[in-house]
């Protein structure tokens, strides 16, 4: 992969190989300025890489099962717990900062703006 | 489509937030397979999967809605890969992409790309209408295929096959565009 200004055959295969075993960035960082282009101006590579996917799915997906779902599904859980109490302490903050402008205006209080200070001095 | 996932699914899309997370454990264990499955296409790296459906599940959570009226399998599938998966597969490389050669539109379509023909079809669809594809190639080109899902590298193919890298690189590049002709003719007749 560390040729330069590859051929569109070879770009495809060098792709299908990153997405076999899995270095896909690695392969994105190896594009030129000129592979860069060719990519995006040739049909037959985007046509290709459809197959190449489904070669990976039918070829390779199956090792990416995990035994252990229950494992997983604690990952899932903890995820799900940070968000709802992210979410939670937000949405505290909003009422919290409601409540106290709320509070001001119930002590009977007037905000006044400078130029109304500066007035009142006058 | 199973009661258990049918039931999970009723659940997840209850407007009560505890209820959501009960639902989610039958929901992970009736769909984790063939989620993992088809998240590996496209990353090709376990641990990155597992990373990324991770975030799925808690989005599929946080809002559920485009999960209302799923009646079959396959568009829980498709559903679930427009409107989560391919958020988060785009969102993996995003941060990279200001060293790329590679223009935005180029690096989404090819780590999160729209649903092709076949992307859509059954894991044992795919593998019939695969194998009986590659059955009509060459016999070199098919040789080809076969060692290189079999793991091997472009040097030990070359090897095998008594050739140059670059002519095995040739080889399945020629190989997979028959392969999409092929299997686009036989979805067609299908």
């Amino acid at each position: 992969m560390s040729d330069t200004n590859r051929e569109i055959q070879e770009l495809l295969v060098d792709y299908a190989g990153a997405l076999r075993d899995g270095y896909i960035p690695s392969f994105l960082k190896s594009l030129t300025r000129e592979e860069g282009k060719l990519i995006s101006s040739s049909g037959q590579f985007w046509d290709a890489t459809e197959i190449v996917r489904i070669l990976n799915g039918v070829g390779f997906a199956d090792k990416a099962v995990t035994a252990d779902v229950g494992l997983f599904m604690s990952r899932v859980d903890a995820n799900i717990v940070s968000r709802s109490k992210k979410a939670r302490a937000s949405s505290q903050r909003k009422h919290s900062g409601r409540f106290t402008s709320q509070k001001r205006n119930n002590r009977g209080t007037k905000s006044t703006t400078k130029t109304e200070k500066t007035e009142k001095q006058i | 489509m199973d009661r258990r996932l049918q039931n999970a699914l009723k659940g997840l899309t209850s407007c009560d937030i505890e209820q959501r997370r009960r639902a989610m454990d039958p929901f992970v264990r009736a769909t984790f397979e063939s989620f993992i499955r088809y998240l590996y296409r496209y990353l090709g790296n376990e641990t990155e999967c597992e990373d990324i459906l991770e975030d799925v599940y808690a989005d599929i959570w946080e809002n559920p809605e485009y999960l209302n009226n799923i009646v079959s399998q396959r568009q829980l599938l498709k559903t679930v890969y427009m409107y989560y998966m391919r958020r988060r597969l785009r969102q993996v490389y995003r941060r990279i992409n200001r060293h790329l050669n590679l223009s935005q539109n180029n690096l989404t379509n090819l780590v999160g790309p729209e649903l092709g023909v076949f992307e859509m079809m059954s894991q044992s669809e795919l593998k019939m209408t695969l194998h009986k594809a590659i059955r009509k190639l060459k016999s070199r080109e098919q040789r080809a295929i076969e060692l290189w899902m079999e793991g091997m590298s472009n040097r030990t193919v070359a090897n095998e096959l008594k050739t140059t890298v670059g002519a095995v690189k040739m080889l399945k590049f020629r190989a997979i565009l028959k392969l999409k002709k092929l299997m686009q003719e036989f979805y067609q007749a299908e």
